[in-house]
């Protein structure tokens, strides 16, 4: 040991004896001169080299006279120097804008060169979220990323949105990707109604504020996102907080947006019938009010030819088209929505910050309907020394949003009531008559499952306050320059309290006697991990490890307390309540975690990454709690690795990913238990126990994937093509299967199931014209995804994922995932109906109608630049997939719809045969009755399957920077300012006069079914930016 | 050195996330146990449970939305109207009528039979009193649908069955009635100490009115096998009649729902849907001048009793001045109205109907069916005068030539308002008849205009616990509304 030292030295001797000396210097950025932090500064065929620290700075010993320093830098070209004596070397790295060299943020906040990731990654910048800027920020991203499918329901302000990443993979999971700030994982459940109606308290994404966003990164595969286990499932979308460290000094930048809203789709209404049935008027009460029972208060009565008549209220009335011809155009207003940011931004040598503060105010098209929002945000990175800098963030928001529309079948759903409201009702005389002097909601129709949309608006509604912080401590140590540990710790802490109430006098609540909820709770998720890292150079290898472990847990906890039957009218707290009811409940979840990473390059074309994770969670029985999971990926770059480079293919990439990924479930599914009923008047105890039964031995499910793609690049990289092609396969589900109800059960926890999921993505990048004053950028994304249902637990042949009327979304053993059945008509062995002697048609089996997947989806993005100003567009396709309306079934059996026109003198004569001759139909049915019975009578779907296939201008931005040459001598340093529209309109929508996206919930399966949505809206408006 | 202080530093990282790994295993276990409910419970609060759910069932959806109408009871408005149409439209109904039977009575009833059977938990007692409670929940189970999982119905939680055969009807009846034979010889000898003192809905825990309770069910059952299995039949009525039965008001088997808004019907009568009675149950009150008319209809906005014939058509229905018909009589609409199971004055007429079929002795079986209009009349409170009135008039005894069919139409009008019950009642004895719909204002369904006999087994049955449910219906027939259940022979 002795020995080998001693040559070791003698070695080290013979080397100095070289002439050679110390060389430091600085690192800065061209152009800004800001310092880079991390430069690699290599002396060339050595393994001997520095990084810059916080300064720029960097020294390197013993560098020999003539010999080469290699400064590179991700995102910034390399540069070679030659030492020649010098001792101090000062270095401007000039940034690389080309193609595929770009920095993404990757799992666990890791910067990454793309070029080295073996999956595919896309990333968005702050500029495509924050111009044309939307409440929800997701749905900022609709059509611009591959693999990404967005949709937005129609659920009034503060909406949630579906968001999917690469399809559905669990039949009964969330299917959403995880949610990722600055690295602190936060919640993200699904919103919505249910088709007997409700509202959509919106989902937990639209509380991230887009002016704050610095970055969005979408880790489509496992593979990306393997290193945040189970949660990363259906991958994770990264947003990176804007941290104030890209600004020199001390800014102040604004930006305010404000947009009108207004109404841009509608059904298409009939105009020529009113009020009635069999083309007569009802009959008149001892009240002398008509009959407002169905049939009479539909629209199958006479012709509206200016008869006299006695209308609704019981008054003499004309009988005449309504000459507002659209109660939707008449009702819903123009709403807006404003956004003021203001941030103070800066940096020194020792850190930097950035405060920022945001005010949002909206209201929708319901006029009741508002939102006010706030946030405050603070973000700081300092460094206490050479080796040890802290970041931490603190984002407090609090939001209120009044009177979140009812959406489906509920009483107050005002898009129901509109759109079946006889023809022959002026909307002004329902405004007018909401009370009785008894103090009686005065309703169009006695069916008392409906409210006077004017009666609701002031009598029933809702406040949903949210109050929601988020933040972070994280301090990064480095331990010389080849080992480096972080740890973070953050939080995601909601509290809410939502009212929901309804005046007495309406039957629809509480049957006339006024009723009030309010839902109290708070949850919270807390992550805090570990992660230790060496990173080392050997020749040409590139070797970085990292140990980490990270411990998350969940808590919620909620309250709910309910009334009916008011003592006193328009008094709204639980006191006021004769009968009260109350609940609560409690959760939690811990999962603790272990991993390590390891990336391996090689010569700057050969990268290998993997990944192995180990989770244990609470949710899961002891002896299954523990499960592991690890991911491959590989990335060769072969365009480098040949040496090729001509300008035809300047740079080409084939990468691979494998993973393997677990998941738990959520708590309390593996234990029996009694729940105690809640009772108030009898003297004996009453325990229950749920329709789920638990499973004892459940474990893990598991998710298998992998993906091949390449990006390529062409003509210096102005055609950029990326492919991808992936398979995932899920086995071992955990869900809830439905049972027969005949074992006393509704449904068991089990592991079963496997659910097949691929497709491919392809994102092409074109810059067509590229001069100084005029650039093109056009842009063209392509998704198709299919999941099959390759199995369900043995003996089941189906599970509901969800139903409308009688029309469900369902998973069938060999069925693409999603499949929408229903009712068909009763046909023969040829597909043709089988029409009864009185002209109708008949029910038939049940059958596959549709599917909820596209065929396929993608976006169509353009950006002009002529001079300052600059004009971006995107238009988002979808091909194929089905929806069940049954918005269009009302609509057609309450003889409102424009299509039930047809055959309203003469009658319809169905096609098909006759039931007992064989022969073609000729007896001409009753156009009522025909769709009475097929659509509610005889519940057949068939005609109510409507085509999905659109494509929709989604977003419009002319943008203007005002030149330097006209800021010179102001204080401001830039300033920009933008018109902006989105949701303008479709190019192309097969259904008509109904949105494919209006659903009324964001579930992985709520794309399936529209019933009477609030109307589509586009907003259009302004956005300026100013820099100080 | 630089080495060893890496070393010394990854040592410590390391023993640092080992020590994580040991506090947390211990942290996961406090987080497994569910904090909203408990893991153990005594059977009473289950049978509670379960009996209030039976009661409960009396107002459920296939009582009041399709048997109600199908006895000719009323008629709903609205959309609800639909089964009064004889369709079978209705798969989410079936599905949730079927899932209702098991979910409520049988779930909770199931496993108080199995903690009552159990080494430390065990009670003869009260699984006797169980075992009267699941006959009643099973019976009317297998009364709506036919064959339906017995054996190994109910027994998702104590067996794991989740895809359970199915029994034929006769099999259950047999069974059923076995049950109750052996329940009743506990209780007749039973401590009542080991019942449940305070956790009884119904008779507080008195043992005698149990006795004849479960008696009474078992002479409803017994006639329900009467053109079935009369020797069965005959032989388990002689066991029933040497036994207590119920014979007056104070004996039947009632609840009053107190919590939430009480009694369902108080939420159909002044809200959704509004229900007008049928113009069948007024002209047969007002006809036979029975003072239950004012109880079971109120008058409509003239002072009148006007009722809605059931069946119309839609374009019939609309010209029927549907919304000035007379309301369901406040007695049977309030929120504290009584839910009945099972009363003194149907096991009356059990009895009549029993002695005339198998004694032949009309004698004692008119005398029989007055004890049951009396304590109908009783049980609904009416005035001793009016009771005596109509047990004079000729409604109120058998005149000997249509004996069976004034027992039937009694019954139907002693059964209100367990519509349930008295849909079955019609099926089994064709009493009182329900006209097949012929004329052009009526509809005739799917059933050609007769009555329909059972309802479907729904979609959802059908592939969830397919191989069982298809052999069901290869046993017993189509899955129609119009296949007639086992007992089910007129």
């Amino acid at each position: 040991m002795k020995k080998l030292f001693l040559i070791l030295v003698a070695i080290g001797f013979s080397i100095t004896t070289y002439a050679q000396q110390t060389v430091s210097g600085t690192v800065l950025e061209e152009g800004t001169d800001i310092p880079l932090l991390g430069v690699s500064v290599l002396v060339k065929g050595t393994s001997s080299g520095a990084s810059t620290d916080f300064d720029g700075n960097y020294s390197i010993s013993d560098v020999d006279n003539d010999a080469t320093l290699v400064f590179s830098y991700l995102g910034y070209k390399t540069q070679e120097v030659l030492v020649a004596g010098q001792s101090t070397i000062n270095v401007s790295l000039e940034t690389d804008a080309q193609g595929l060299d770009e920095v993404v943020v990757t799992a666990l906040n890791i910067q990454r060169d793309k070029e080295s990731l073996g999956y595919s990654i896309s990333q968005v910048s702050s500029e495509e979220v924050n111009v044309a800027r939307e409440n929800n920020v997701m749905n900022s991203l609709s059509g611009k990323v591959s693999g990404l499918q967005i949709t937005q329901s129609n659920t009034g302000v503060d909406g949630s949105s579906r968001v999917l990443l690469r399809g559905i993979t669990t039949i009964s999971g969330s299917n959403r990707p995880l949610v990722v700030v600055d690295g602190i994982p936060i919640s993200n459940g699904s919103g919505g109604a249910g088709g007997g109606g409700g509202i959509d308290r919106g989902d937990a994404l639209s509380d991230i504020n887009p002016d704050d966003v610095a970055s969005i990164s979408v880790l489509k595969g496992a593979g990306a996102a393997a290193a945040y286990g189970s949660l990363g499932m259906n991958g994770v979308i990264l947003v990176t907080t804007k941290s104030g460290a890209k600004k020199d000094g001390v800014g102040i930048s604004l930006n305010s947006s404000f947009s009108f809203t207004d109404v841009a789709l509608t059904p298409d209404f009939q105009n020529e019938y009113g009020s009635g049935a069999f083309g007569d008027f009802a009959p008149i009460n001892a009240d002398g009010r008509p009959v407002l029972d169905y049939p009479f208060s539909w629209s199958w009565g006479p012709k509206m030819e200016g008869q006299t008549y006695t209308n609704w209220l019981g008054q003499q009335d004309t009988f005449s088209p309504n000459p507002k011809k659209n109660p939707y155009k008449e009702f819903y207003q123009t709403g807006f929505t404003m956004s003021n940011t203001v941030a103070f931004e800066g940096r020194s040598d020792k850190g930097s910050f950035r405060l920022a503060i945001t005010d949002e105010d909206g209201q929708g098209i319901v006029r009741n309907n508002t939102l006010a929002k706030q946030t405050f945000s603070i973000r700081g990175t300092t460094k206490l020394s050479d080796k040890f800098s802290v970041d931490g963030k603190m984002t407090y928001l609090t939001s209120k949003v009044r009177n979140r529309p009812q959406l489906a079948e509920g009483s107050g759903n005002t898009a129901l009531q509109l759109s079946l409201m006889p023809r022959d009702i002026r909307l002004e005389d329902v405004a007018n008559n909401t009370i009785n002097a008894s103090g009686e909601e005065i309703k169009w129709n006695l069916d008392n499952t409906f409210n006077n949309p004017y009666w609701a608006l002031e009598n029933a509604g809702n406040l949903d306050e949210k109050d929601r912080f988020q933040g972070f401590l994280s301090a990064n140590w480095d331990l010389g320059s080849k080992f480096n540990i972080t740890a973070k710790s953050g939080m995601d802490y909601i509290v809410y309290d939502f009212t929901n109430w309804g005046a007495t006098g309406a039957r629809a609540i509480s049957n006339g006697l006024g009723s009030y909820s309010h839902d109290s709770g708070k949850s919270r998720i807390w992550n805090s991990d570990i992660l230790a890292t060496y990173s080392t150079n050997i020749s040409d290898f590139k070797i970085t490890t990292s140990v980490g472990s990270t411990y998350r847990n969940e808590f919620n906890s909620s309250r709910n307390i309910w009334g009916n039957d008011a003592k006193v009218d328009d008094f709204y707290r639980i006191s006021n309540y004769k009968n009260s009811f109350s609940n609560e409940n409690v959760s939690k979840k811990g999962i603790y975690s272990f991993y390590a990473l390891g990336q391996f390059s090689y010569g700057g074309y050969l990268y290998f990454d993997a990944t192995i994770r180990n989770d244990n969670s609470s949710a899961l029985p002891k002896a299954n709690n523990s499960y592991w999971y690890h991911s491959e990926n590989m990335s060769v770059l072969f365009s480098k690795m040949l040496g090729i480079s001509s300008n035809i293919l300047s740079q080409g990439k084939l990468r691979g990913s494998f993973a393997k990924v677990g998941n738990d479930t959520s708590p309390y599914r593996t234990q029996a238990v009694y729940n105690v009923d809640q009772t108030v008047t009898l003297p004996y105890t009453v325990a229950s126990i749920s329709g789920s039964l638990p499973s004892f031995d459940l474990k893990p499910e598991t998710s298998e994937s992998w993906e091949v793609g390449a990006d390529l690049g062409f003509l210096n990289n102005r055609i950029q093509l990326d492919f991808t092609y992936y398979e995932t396969n899920t086995t071992d589900q955990i869900m809830a299967v439905p049972i027969s109800g005949t074992t006393a059960y509704s449904s068991k926890v089990i592991n079963a199931g496997k659910i097949q999921n691929k497709g491919y993505e392809a994102q092409l990048n074109l810059v067509p014209i590229d001069s100084d004053d005029f650039t093109w950028d056009l842009g063209l994304n392509f998704t198709k995804s299919n999941s099959k249902v390759i199995s369900l637990n043995e003996g089941l042949e189906r599970i509901s994922l969800g139903s409308l009327w009688t029309a469900s979304v369902e998973a069938r053993p060999g069925q693409e995932f999603g499949t929408i059945y229903g009712n068909d008509f009763l046909r023969d062995n040829f597909g043709r109906k089988i029409i009864g002697n009185d002209g109708l048609a008949k029910r038939g089996d049940r059958i596959a109608l549709g599917n909820i997947n596209p065929d396929w989806y993608g976006g169509i993005s353009s950006k002009f630049r002529y001079k300052n100003i600059s004009l971006s567009s995107l238009i988002s396709i979808q091909q194929g997939g089905e929806y069940y309306s049954y918005g269009r079934g009302y609509r057609m059996f309450f003889g409102t719809d424009e299509r039930s026109l047809v055959g309203r003198e003469s009658g319809i004569v169905e096609n098909g045969i006759n039931e007992f001759t064989g022969f073609e139909n000729d007896v001409a049915a009753s156009a009522f009755l025909k769709q009475f019975t097929d659509i509610f009578a005889n519940e057949v779907a068939t005609d109510l399957i409507m085509d999905a296939s659109n494509v929709k201008l989604r977003e419009v931005a002319l943008t203007y920077d005002f030149p330097q040459t006209m800021l010179r001598g102001s204080f401001i340093q830039s300033a920009s300012l933008s018109a902006v529209g989105r949701n303008l309109f479709f190019l192309y929508n097969a259904a008509g006069d109904i949105d494919p996206e209006a659903t009324y919930s964001s579930g992985p399966t709520s794309t399936a079914f529209e019933h009477s949505s609030l109307p589509s809206t586009r907003s259009y408006g302004v956005n300026l930016k100013i820099n100080f | 050195m630089k080495n060893i202080n890496n070393i010394i530093k990854n040592t410590v990282v390391i023993a640092v996330i080992g020590m994580l790994f040991i506090s947390c295993e211990k942290h996961l276990e406090d987080l497994y146990d569910n904090p909203n409910a408990v893991t153990t419970i005594d059977d009473s609060a289950l049978f509670t449970k379960a009996v209030r759910s039976l009661f409960q069932g009396t107002t459920d959806n296939g009582s009041s939305h399709f048997a109600g109408m199908h006895a000719h009871y009323y008629v709903a408005g609205s959309t609800w109207r639909a089964p009064d149409q004889y369709g079978d439209g209705h798969d989410g109904d079936y599905n949730s009528i079927l899932n209702g039977g098991y979910s409520g009575t049988i779930r909770h009833i199931e496993e108080v039979l199995q903690l009552t059977t159990t080494e430390g938990t065990q009670n003869n007692v009260r699984n006797a009193m169980a075992n009267v409670i699941a006959v009643l929940g099973y019976a009317k189970i297998t009364d709506a649908f036919g064959d339906v999982p017995y054996t190994e119905g109910g027994k998702g939680k104590s067996e794991d069955i989740l895809q359970p055969k199915y029994d034929t009807q006769e099999s259950i009846y047999k069974d059923l009635i076995s049950r109750l034979t052996n329940s009743i010889s506990i209780l007749k000898s039973a401590d009542p100490a080991l019942g449940y003192p305070d956790s009884d809905p119904i008779f507080n825990n008195d043992l005698d009115k149990w006795v004849r309770f479960a008696n009474s069910v078992r002479l409803r059952l017994a006639m329900r096998l009467r053109f079935a299995d009369s020797a069965l039949s005959q032989s388990t009525v002689t066991q029933c009649l040497s036994n207590p039965l119920m014979e007056g008001p104070e004996h039947d088997a009632f609840m009053i729902e107190t919590e939430g808004t009480g009694n369902a019907w108080f939420t159909r009568r002044t809200g959704f849907p509004s229900i007008k009675m049928s113009t069948m149950l007024i002209d047969q009150l007002q006809g036979t001048a029975d003072p239950r008319l004012s109880v079971f209809v109120s008058e409509d906005g003239n002072g009148q009793y006007s009722g809605m014939v059931n069946g119309l058509t839609d374009v019939a229905f609309g010209g029927s001045d549907f919304a000035n018909k007379s309301d369901m009589g406040l007695a049977l609409s309030s929120s504290d109205s009584k839910l009945y199971m099972i009363t003194a004055a149907e096991t009356w007429l059990l009895r009549a109907e029993a002695v005339l079929a198998y004694d032949n002795d009309p004698v004692a079986a008119n005398a029989m069916f007055r004890m049951g209009i009396e304590t109908s009349l009783e049980q609904w409170e009416v005035d001793p005068a009016d009771i005596a009135t109509f047990l004079a008039s000729p409604a109120a005894s058998l005149a000997g030539i249509n004996d069976e069919e004034q027992i039937g139409t009694q019954m139907w009008l002693a059964l209100t308002p367990n519509y349930f019950e008295s849909w079955t009642h019609i099926r089994r004895t064709g009493y009182p008849a329900i006209p097949v719909r012929t004329a052009p204002e009526l509809h005739q369904g799917v059933t050609n205009g007769i009555m329909p006999s059972r309802f479907l087994y729904s979609s959802f049955e059908l592939g969830s616990n397919s191989a069982n449910a298809q052999e069901a219906i290869s046993r017993q027939g189509a899955n129609k509304i119009d296949t007639p259940v086992w007992w089910d022979k007129n």
